[in-house]
């Protein structure tokens, strides 16, 4: 609890660096609680999800810190071949992590089962119980998240733009946020060279 | 000069001597500062020099071109260039930013310089550009790639097939697309000089018997780094055929070694009694690290820090052996405990660096190190001088006992893994302790902060850090007057790189004719704006002022009518050939 509370405030501090408005988006307070954590680029991914039963015991690294580029200061050759995940995450295999901001826990989706991206935005449905993805797959603007995925060079796109053969060969992992939340998340634009 | 020979002949008195005698004496210093200064003396010495030097470093691709590089230094034989700026590692430089080594080739090979060695860092390096170096310098011998990106396994087939004399072949931490071509095979039959081969950062499958037929016909082999594709069958059998090996990077196990595997592996290792410095072991069950134990006394060095399937015990078990270690390279899975048993054993420890299993904290690490296990270090290993140290949190009194423990550092570099984090018994900045750090150590040459920092720390910084060379900062310092001591107190800087820290103009404007005497200075995400930088580039025509602006799309937005406008990254350096026309779209360059 103490550290809930003391990591917190500390980090409220923090947010009013000068200079560092552009990285460190302010937000409320239930919000940071309810951020499910291993769902950002660049860092590795955990198994485990620090809530579980206790919702206030929050990672003491709110959205702030997972946020911020290049930090900590691992490079990123190290980044990609040395987290635990990076050996048992085999692209292609088929499974892969879906998380969905707000909800707590993480889910295993088989994108093999999957024969597009209409199927696709269907299991998810089914996954989380909730309409709203099915449409934001497909269609961009119109709701409330969109689904972006990340792919094997440790990128974070929006799903929909590239055939589904390559989306499937690629993606490593999936995230289902609110659109507010994606902007200034630094997605890769469309038709960037590679 | 401090080398061994002094002369206290004057240089009048040493012309009398034909310029091979000079060149001769020359030969015995080989450092790039002392060459440097030799050829300030005099104007027969500058002409001696410059083509008695074989070797060059070049500290920034951009500081000089390879035109006037070849004309001053046409005996050139062993270059060493570095291109994008340090914290490129960290994703803060544009992919397409620049340091392309093309350029640099085809000079090179118009000129026809008999270039041997080539060492690149940060460079951009295409396939093209190997095949073009692989045909153009018949002596080639050595040719190292330190996060370098830009080719393929289809580059180094050019290499291996066309370099008769290859004696180093060493990639580490690039980014190469695998086509899992045949590029091992493109080794000719008759090539039997290698001595250094590395490939461990290659990801897709390996030609194991064209490896394990290059390895037999290699007497000379040394050091062998191989990659994940390499399994523990087929690590036997090149052991086996290289018991002469120094330098071992093992590749990856399968979970499950039979017994049977497992012992001829350790009957294979145990011949190797030669072998002093082990790396690798990523994607690798614990139980194969033992295999080992019979040589772990006679290792030098160690990195363990790709391995990241072995727990800590396992780690603490096989280390607390290896009593001959100078270089350790670990998790911080090792844990403070870890740590403590390395500085009961390690004696000879002279490098560690301990970097972050869960760089975001996600699992809530307790094994995370913290500062017990640094101080534990510092009194355990006299012999110290460089350490890199990812922990969770750190104290005043723990810097203050290590600076006491440890005055000999060249490298500290330290990184509490949350920014501003205070000393986390009594809440306060860390300036005391860092301070103490920079007392003590009177031949720092290398020094990052972190934590909770405020300007105090810089002045203590700018008054003691008298040999510092290179600063890394990040979320630290309160007003510009941070960045001014150092600037002004710290005599040998030559790069500095600043991230999310409230200095500006007043700071960057200050003392212009400072970069002079620089390699570098990196801000990113200060308080800088693009009037300040506007006007340092007007008032330093020797600096090349870069502007690296993004924008959401990508796209570079240039708000040239809104000088108040703050500068996302600035990355400024000298150079005697002006402003480079390899930039990219989003980086402009004032």
């Amino acid at each position: 609890m103490e550290k809930g509370g003391l990591g917190l405030e500390i980090t409220e501090l923090r947010l009013g660096l000068p200079g560092t408005e552009k990285m460190m988006k302010k937000r409320g307070f239930t919000e940071m609680i309810m951020t499910s954590s291993g769902s950002n680029s660049d860092q590795c991914e955990s198994g485990v999800v620090s809530s579980g039963g206790d919702v206030e015991k929050v990672n003491e690294s709110p959205v702030a810190k997972s946020q911020v580029v290049g930090w900590p200061p691992v490079c990123s050759y190290r980044r990609k071949n040395s987290c635990k995940e990076v050996s048992t995450t085999k692209v292609g295999l088929g499974y892969v992590k879906v998380s969905m901001d707000g909800v707590p826990y993480l889910r295993k989706m088989d994108l093999g089962s999957s024969q597009g991206y209409d199927d696709l935005a269907f299991a998810l449905d089914k996954l989380f119980g909730f309409h709203g993805i099915g449409v934001a797959l497909k269609d961009g603007d119109n709701c409330e998240y969109v689904t972006i995925y990340e792919d094997k060079d440790g990128d974070w796109m929006l799903a929909g733009d590239v055939p589904w053969g390559m989306f499937i060969e690629s993606c490593k992992r999936l995230r289902i946020m609110k659109r507010s939340d994606a902007t200034g998340f630094g997605l890769q634009p469309r038709g960037v060279d590679e | 000069m401090d080398r061994a020979i002094k002369l206290q002949l004057s240089t009048s008195e040493m012309n009398y001597f034909p310029d091979e005698v000079i060149e001769h004496i020359f030969d015995f210093i080989p450092s790039h500062r002392d060459r440097n200064s030799i050829s300030l003396v005099s104007k027969s010495w500058h002409k001696i020099e410059r083509y008695s030097r074989h070797q060059v470093f070049i500290g920034n691709c951009y500081a000089i071109s390879p035109e006037r590089l070849i004309r001053r230094f046409p005996c050139l034989r062993s270059l060493t260039l570095k291109g994008k700026p340090h914290f490129a590692d960290f994703n803060l430089v544009p992919h397409e930013w620049g340091g392309f080594l093309h350029p640099w080739i085809d000079a090179l090979s118009k000129a026809r310089v008999g270039l041997e060695e080539l060492r690149l860092k940060r460079m951009v390096v295409s396939d093209e550009s190997l095949e073009l170096l692989s045909r153009s310098f018949v002596g080639f011998k050595s040719l190292v790639l330190v996060s370098c990106d830009g080719f393929t396994t289809d580059g180094l087939a050019s290499i291996a097939a066309n370099c008769r004399n290859l004696r180093e072949l060493d990639l580490q931490e690039n980014e190469i697309d695998d086509h899992r071509g045949q590029w091992l095979n493109c080794f000719p039959d008759s090539s039997t000089t290698l001595v250094s081969l590395n490939f461990a950062c290659l990801k897709g499958e390996t030609n194991l018997s064209a490896l394990e037929r290059l390895v037999a016909r290699s007497p000379n082999l040394k050091s062998l780094k191989v990659n994940r594709a390499v399994p523990l069958d087929a690590l036997t059998r090149l052991m086996s055929c290289a018991p002469q090996l120094v330098d071992l990077g093992v590749g990856c196990y399968e979970n499950e070694a039979e017994p049977e595997s497992f012992e001829k592996l350790m009957a294979a290792i145990k011949k190797c009694t030669l072998l002093r410095s082990l790396s690798g072991f990523s994607e690798v069950a614990p139980v194969c690290l033992t295999a080992f134990y019979p040589i772990c006394e006679n290792l030098t060095s160690l990195n363990l820090s790709y391995a990241a399937e072995i727990q800590g015990n396992h780690l603490i078990e096989f280390v607390q052996f290896c009593k001959r270690l100078q270089l350790l390279w670990i998790l911080d899975s090792i844990g403070d405990k870890g740590l403590e048993i390395v500085a009961s054993s390690c004696k000879e420890l002279q490098e560690l660096r301990v970097f972050p299993s869960d760089p975001h904290d996600e699992e809530d690490n307790n094994t995370a190190v913290t500062e017990v296990g640094l101080v534990a270090i510092s009194a355990g290993c006299p012999k110290l001088h460089s350490i890199l140290y990812f922990c969770k949190q750190m104290t005043n009194a723990a810097l203050i006992t290590v600076a006491k423990n440890c005055p000999n550092f060249i490298r500290f570099r330290l990184c509490i893994l949350e920014p501003n984090k205070p000393d986390h018994i009594t809440s306060q900045s860390l300036d005391e302790g860092f301070g103490a750090i920079v007392q003590a150590c009177k031949g720092l040459r290398r020094l990052s902060v972190s934590g909770l920092l405020t300007d105090k720390v810089f002045l203590y910084i700018g008054m003691y850090a008298a040999q510092l060379e290179m600063l890394s900062i990040a979320f630290a310092g309160d007003t510009d007057k941070g960045m001014l001591y150092v600037l002004n107190g710290c005599k040998k800087l030559r790069k500095l790189e600043i991230r999310d820290s409230p200095f500006g103009n007043a700071a960057l404007l200050a003392d212009v004719g400072k970069y002079e005497t620089m390699r570098s200075l990196w801000m990113s995400s200060c308080e800088v704006t693009l009037g300040g930088c506007k006007r340092l580039a007007r008032n330093a025509p020797w600096l090349n002022v870069e502007i690296i602006n993004e924008n959401e799309n990508g796209r570079m937005e240039r708000n040239e009518e809104d000088e108040r406008e703050k500068v996302d990254r600035l990355y400024l350096y000298r150079t005697v050939v002006g402003t480079r026309k390899d930039a990219p779209p989003c980086v402009t360059i004032l």
